[in-house]
């Protein structure tokens, strides 16, 4: 349980949002976890006041967020910018009805990609869909501006997109907290006229939103601010890039007045041309795409005015904002000379990709497979794995090498679909439990319908691991069901601890969809071992020993298995890193010298722990 | 205000995260303001992360290239990962005495002495961060081993009190490991 004592917090940006959520009143919050989103609903989730939920997907929390607000509700639903695609669907129509209460929808987005597949600018969203994004760039201005995207999206009866960044939700500072407030929860709404979109009432809507549109242009003005230093140069800086400017200004000494701008869509155009009207030049400076930079052109085009502009012509649209790309800027914008000493990067260091935990189960459910696929005759290098997003994207590494695509949640079996129909070789599909959830039923219900030949490989840890433990319906829901429900004729359960019989279960498999011409679906079930740990006295658990005059240093277990906790020692005999030894056993049946044994007690009920 | 900026890189489930929410938590008893910006989402599995910490008079969170005033390595090969946010002048660079391997097959990994050669003529400190940890009877604390050490190195001067860092340290294992780090004689390599 959060308490919300003390006013001034050290709090990530994401849990000011969650709290800025809290003060205006949100009543139903909503999610799916990503990368770097998810503190925002983990938190709102331990505040435990209000209702919130991790929902099996995006779509589907947009929609429960979206159902609460046009019945007068505060909502709130969160998610990574990728995710925002998922929701798109809803997100395009929510801007028709518009809402009862009040709809916020958090677009994470990451530049540079720290933990994602792409880098796309949520921005345009705002710009396609006609809903205001309202950008903080620190964790005060986030707790503040979620406060004010409540607000403006009561006052117009429109959703609001808080866009943030990797920097703003995963930077802790200071944080000057509103105390929170009554959720708002609605009352039964009933007005089909507008929320039933056949194209009679959507055409009506259609009107409207322009009409709010054009209100929400007016009401973003507030939400901007104009420094004036008196001088002819303007900076104009969007979201996280106004801390920057401000650093960059302090740090090199030179004069500019500053246009902060919180809502880079729609642009306070007010504001702007009072701003770019006292000044001879102008450098915009955005993170990523030049959506401010856009409208402000079509803006000064049709005002005819012309004046020196800059922006995406000397600030990179490529990875985050940085004071380096500041720095540029501001030396061809003003002339200065900067010269930034640093040192080079050796070229020959080794490699550090993250990698499976000790004691992840599927480590050994991909050394099984690639077993399997030899003994069902399969040729290795001639079967396609299609991958998904979770934990086990980390399989794409050496030495599993088990991942041939990877691109969006549920695209395994989507893929695998395609691959199957332009190379006519029966592809593997493996997927995490929530992922499958997520958006693998769609994928799968397709293949059983037209009847394609795949290996679909559930990877169920139990949990949404990759972001945190969260949960996952598979706690709840039997995939093995589900799949027989959506008419899969062949379902099998391994436990890829126990090797042999994995092996042998995974082969059956294949074979059976070679001869069969329709989909498998084989479950490895076994608990995340970060969900073990968190049910046991760490201090205590059982720890793998190395016997030395067993040992031989073949290499397996530390080469090809690859668990973190089993190094080499100089004569290239295995030892066991006991800080990073979990006691989970899975190196014993990988050393063909049966030189790895467990030792110590194991906690109670430390097997059950793990096959829950 | 002066500012300090401090880059801490290291491996996955060495408490960097953690690290720097003792700085921020410190600076603020200290009534100095601390921005972090945190590495999340893979960070945990074992892989490289870092975090950058800016104290003092700051709006943005980053640090520029060749700008930190300390680099710190809680693993010795990430020091030389992230050697651009370090320059010649008026960096210091501190090493933990710890080489991890990475975990991909038939890597080979770079000794300390290799290390420590790529950075000849930089201002170095070397400390044995871990086995002050296991000292203070706490392994996990080869983190704050490390703070204590920056402490007597003089980084937080002026901004960030010894007292503010033990009131955010917590755990008695977690004073005495800041507090051994402290009593190492100060040796540039």
């Amino acid at each position: 349980m959060i308490e919300l004592s003390s006013s001034k917090r050290l709090i990530l940006g994401n849990e000011a949002i969650a709290l800025g959520a809290l003060s205006a009143g949100v009543a139903v919050a909503t999610g799916y976890p990503g990368t770097p989103s998810t503190e925002i609903i983990e938190t709102l989730i331990k505040y435990g006041k209000i209702y919130s939920e991790w929902s099996v997907n995006e779509k589907v929390a947009f929609e429960t967020a979206y159902g609460a607000a046009i019945n007068g509700a505060f909502a709130l639903t969160a998610m990574k910018h990728v995710g925002l695609n998922v929701a798109a669907d809803p997100l395009m129509s929510s801007s028709y009805t518009g809402v009862e209460g009040a709809f916020v929808i958090v677009s994470a987005d990451d530049p540079s990609m720290w933990s994602s597949q792409n880098e796309q600018d949520n921005r345009y969203y705002g710009l396609h869909a006609l809903i205001p994004v309202i950008e903080p760039y620190d964790p005060q201005s986030a707790h503040l501006l979620t406060i004010e995207a409540f607000k403006l999206s009561n006052e117009v009866k429109h959703p609001v997109i808080l866009r943030s960044t990797t920097r703003i939700g995963h930077v802790r500072g200071p944080v000057e907290l509103k105390p929170p407030s009554k959720p708002i929860f609605g009352k039964l709404t009933k007005n089909p006229k507008q929320y039933v979109l056949v194209p009679e009432n959507a055409r009506r809507n259609r009107v409207e939103q322009l009409r709010r549109w054009e209100k929400i242009g007016e009401e973003v003005e507030k939400l901007n601010e104009l420094i004036d230093n008196d001088s002819d140069n303007l900076i104009i800086a969007s979201g996280i890039s106004y801390g920057y400017v401000i650093d960059a200004i302090n740090e090199l000494n030179v004069k500019a007045n500053i246009l902060r701008v919180s809502t880079p869509v729609p642009i306070p155009k007010k504001l702007i041309l009072r701003a770019i009207s006292n000044s001879s030049r102008v450098l915009i400076v955005e993170e990523g795409e030049p959506i401010v930079e856009y409208q402000i052109k079509d803006l000064l085009y049709d005002e005819g005015i012309r004046v020196e502009l800059h922006g995406k012509d000397l600030i990179n649209r490529v990875g985050e904002m940085t004071l380096d790309k500041i720095y540029y800027a501001f030396s061809k914008f003003f002339g200065l000379d900067i010269i930034t000493d640093y040192l080079e990067v050796p070229q020959d260091l080794p490699p550090r990709p993250p990698a499976l935990c000790p004691g992840c189960p599927h480590r050994s459910s991909f050394i099984d497979l690639k077993k399997a696929i030899v003994m069902a005759s399969l040729k290795p290098n001639e079967t396609f794995i299609s991958g998904d997003i979770g934990c086990y994207t980390l399989g794409l590494l050496p030495p599993f090498e088990a991942q041939d695509s990877s691109t969006d949640m549920g695209s395994s079996i989507g893929i695998a679909n395609g691959v199957y129909r332009a190379t006519g070789s029966i592809p593997i599909a493996v997927i995490g439990d929530s992922t499958f959830f997520h958006s693998g039923l769609s994928a799968l219900a397709n293949a059983v319908y037209n009847k394609t030949p795949m290996l679909v490989l559930v990877l169920d840890n139990r949990s949404t691991a990759m972001t945190g433990q969260q949960p996952s319906p598979s706690k709840e829901l039997d995939i093995g069901e589900v799949a027989k429900g959506l008419g899969v004729n062949y379902i099998k359960y391994i436990d890829p601890f126990d090797t042999n019989s994995s092996i042998k279960e995974l082969s059956e498999a294949l074979k059976w969809v070679k001869n069969n011409r329709q989909p498998a679906v084989v479950i490895a079930k076994r608990v995340c071992a970060l969900l073990v740990l968190d049910n046991v006295e760490e201090s205590n658990l059982p720890k793998a020993v190395v016997k030395l005059e067993k040992c031989t240093g073949c290499s397996i277990c530390y080469d090809y298995f690859t668990c973190p906790a089993i190094i080499p020692r100089n004569d290239k005999k295995a030892e066991i890193d006991v800080y990073n030894c979990i006691g989970c056993g899975a190196c014993i049946p990988i050393c063909p010298f049966k030189a790895i044994s467990l030792e110590g007690y194991k906690p109670e009920k430390w097997d059950e722990l793990w096959l829950q | 205000m002066a500012t300090v900026n401090i880059l801490i890189a290291g491996i996955g489930g060495q408490g960097i995260i953690t690290a720097g929410k003792i700085i921020a938590e410190a600076g603020n008893y200290s009534n100095t303001k601390v921005l972090v910006a945190e590495t999340h989402g893979l960070a945990q599995r074992g892989g490289g992360v870092n975090i950058h910490v800016r104290i003092g008079d700051v709006n943005s969170s980053l640090i520029p290239l060749g700008r930190a005033d300390y680099l710190v390595g809680l693993e010795a090969t990430e020091v030389l990962r992230n050697l651009s946010y370090a320059s010649r002048k008026h960096t210091t660079i501190v090493i933990n005495k710890y080489v991890a391997r990475p975990v991909l097959p038939k890597v080979k990994i770079l000794s300390l002495n290799e290390i420590l050669d790529k950075l000849k003529g930089n201002r170095v400190f070397l400390i044995d961060a871990n086995e002050i940890a296991i000292r203070a009877g706490n392994p996990k604390a080869a983190n704050v081993a490390i703070l204590g050490y920056l402490y007597s190195l003089g980084a937080f001067n002026g901004l960030i009190s010894e007292e503010s860092f033990i009131k955010a340290l917590k755990y008695e294992s977690n004073v005495k490991a800041f507090k051994m780090a402290q009593t190492i004689k100060l040796r540039e390599e």
